[in-house]
């Protein structure tokens, strides 16, 4: 049932961000021809038609940042806890793999969201002097120099490093939506005022969190455990650990608090 | 086994209570009407049987089981004001009934949509209110579910669709099966009825057949109704 919840999950939220993500692929495109052959004209009409061009481009890179976010919310807020809910909740299927479904799915989203980002610089950037210029730059091979030289000094592991840091940031994804879930499965909970207690309880959580991470932080036994004799790797890997174990935790209370409020909680008038 | 069944079942809104202390019992091979005025809990008592809501007190049961995954296998639910997926094309709605619930009879389903000449890619949002009704009825009624819940199936829609409203509900359903309609338009539903229940201020204060009360007091249940909640 899982993979069926994503797959009408997938059909539902593609609608949305397939278009998003044209919007920006096409004017990152016109971007690299105004660049080209735009801006760098002394006539105004042309450089102005650049220069919106450029500013079309900026606008929806950011648009579709947020909107991935905002996708993820509404999403959840219209199926669940809107009309939509009275037919989410009523299909054979536990409020865990309803839960599931959304948290995999919005995930998904903003990995793809950063491909499509990333791609769209490379789409405005592609094969323009300014960006041969910089890979051509002393500044530039410097860089790569003392890349180099961290690497051998520190026997620094990239592909170690660079697996640990996905996992957290795909990690951290999923935390994020838990967050919003999360508040909004409490705030709803309530008879009145669903959606601004939704948002109270976002910052309610966000206080908590700051304030728990903070006390744990202070805590010297805590900054030991990084100084401790160890070499520049394993330090690395034991706060990547430790990063990833709070990560863990964090998005198991919120999960267990939107399951918990969907299940005995649930409140749709 | 009672397919649905209520012990001491209460549900208050804040301090208000929608539901008081009600006990009821309901045998499946019916279509039985839940009656009652405005506000007297027939809404409460759906989505209680739902999981929609969950009871302050007391216990609601579906064919033996608290409201959960199990349960909405077998109870096909109509909600009281349209709830599928307005971007969904009919296609699409299609297929995620087809794909949620092993009792979906799309083939049924087809063709009544095909009856009112609705296109298999128009969307939701392009329907008007009336047609939208009528294809979330059409989901609902082609699963052959053991239990079916109708919250007021026939509220704000024009006669004729209410005759086709109650026709797709009497041609559809299994006769095994239990058909709860919530109503305060008696009239229009006092033919299909083989029971009823009247509701007020959250308790039963009738459960009886419609011969029964056709025999014994002699008048309509329609007229039943208005004498029982004159104001």
């Amino acid at each position: 049932m899982l993979r069926k919840l994503m797959k009408h999950e997938f059909r539902a939220t593609a609608r949305i961000m397939g278009p998003l993500f044209l919007i920006v692929l096409v004017p990152a495109l016109a971007a690299n021809l105004a660049i080209r052959f735009l801006l760098d004209s002394d006539v105004f009409l042309p450089n102005l038609l650049g220069g919106l061009l450029m500013a079309a481009f900026v606008i929806g890179m950011a648009s579709l940042a947020i909107m991935s976010i905002v996708l993820m919310v509404n999403r959840f807020r219209t199926n669940l806890m809107g009309d939509e809910g009275y037919v989410t909740f009523t299909l054979p299927v536990s409020s865990h793999q309803i839960v599931w479904s959304k948290i995999i799915v919005s995930t998904v989203w903003f990995i793809a969201t950063g491909i499509v980002e990333a791609l769209a610089l490379l789409v405005c950037f592609f094969d323009l002097d300014v960006m041969r210029n910089i890979f051509n730059s002393y500044y530039f091979h410097q860089a790569l120099q003392a890349l180099h030289e961290l690497v051998k000094r520190y026997g620094l592991n990239v592909p170690a490093i660079a697996i640990e840091l996905i996992v957290f940031c795909l990690l951290s994804c999923a935390v994020l939506c838990l967050e919003f879930y999360a508040a909004m499965a409490v705030g709803h909970s309530f008879a009145n005022h669903k959606g601004a207690l939704s948002v109270l309880f976002f910052f309610v959580f966000q206080f908590a969190l700051q304030f728990i991470s903070g006390l744990l932080f202070n805590l010297d036994e805590f900054q030991n455990m990084f100084y401790t004799g160890m070499n520049g790797m394993q330090d690395f890997h034991q706060m990547m650990a430790v990063l990833i174990g709070m990560e863990l935790l964090i998005g198991a209370v919120y999960y267990v608090v939107t399951t918990l409020m969907l299940k005995k909680r649930l409140n749709l008038q | 086994m009672a397919i649905l069944e209520c012990n001491e079942l209460v549900k208050t809104y804040g301090h208000a209570p929608a539901l008081d202390h009600l006990n009821l019992s309901i045998e499946p091979g019916h279509i039985l009407g839940l009656l009652g005025p405005n506000g007297s809990g027939k809404t409460t008592l759906i989505k209680l049987a739902n999981g929609l809501l969950t009871p302050t007190s007391g216990q609601v049961l579906v064919n033996g089981a608290v409201p959960g995954k199990d349960t909405h296998a077998i109870v096909s639910y109509l909600p009281e004001r349209t709830c599928i997926p307005l971007w969904m094309s009919t296609r699409k709605l299609l297929d995620f009934y087809q794909d949620f619930y092993a009792d979906f009879r799309r083939d049924r389903a087809e063709e009544m949509l095909q009856h009112l000449s609705i296109r298999m890619d128009q969307t939701i949002r392009q329907m008007s209110k009336g047609t939208r009704e009528k294809v979330q009825l059409i989901m609902v009624m082609s699963r052959a579910a053991k239990l079916y819940l109708l919250d007021e199936p026939i509220g704000g829609v024009d006669p004729a669709t209410r005759d086709y409203i109650l026709n797709t509900i009497i041609n559809n359903y299994d006769p095994e099966a239990a058909v709860i309609i919530s109503t305060h338009l008696i009239a229009d539903v006092e033919q299909v009825l083989d029971e009823v229940i009247f509701i007020n201020q959250g308790q039963v204060i009738l459960q009886s057949s419609v011969d029964q009360i056709r025999e014994e007091k002699g008048m309509s249940v329609d007229a039943l109704f208005r004498e029982v909640f004159k104001c």
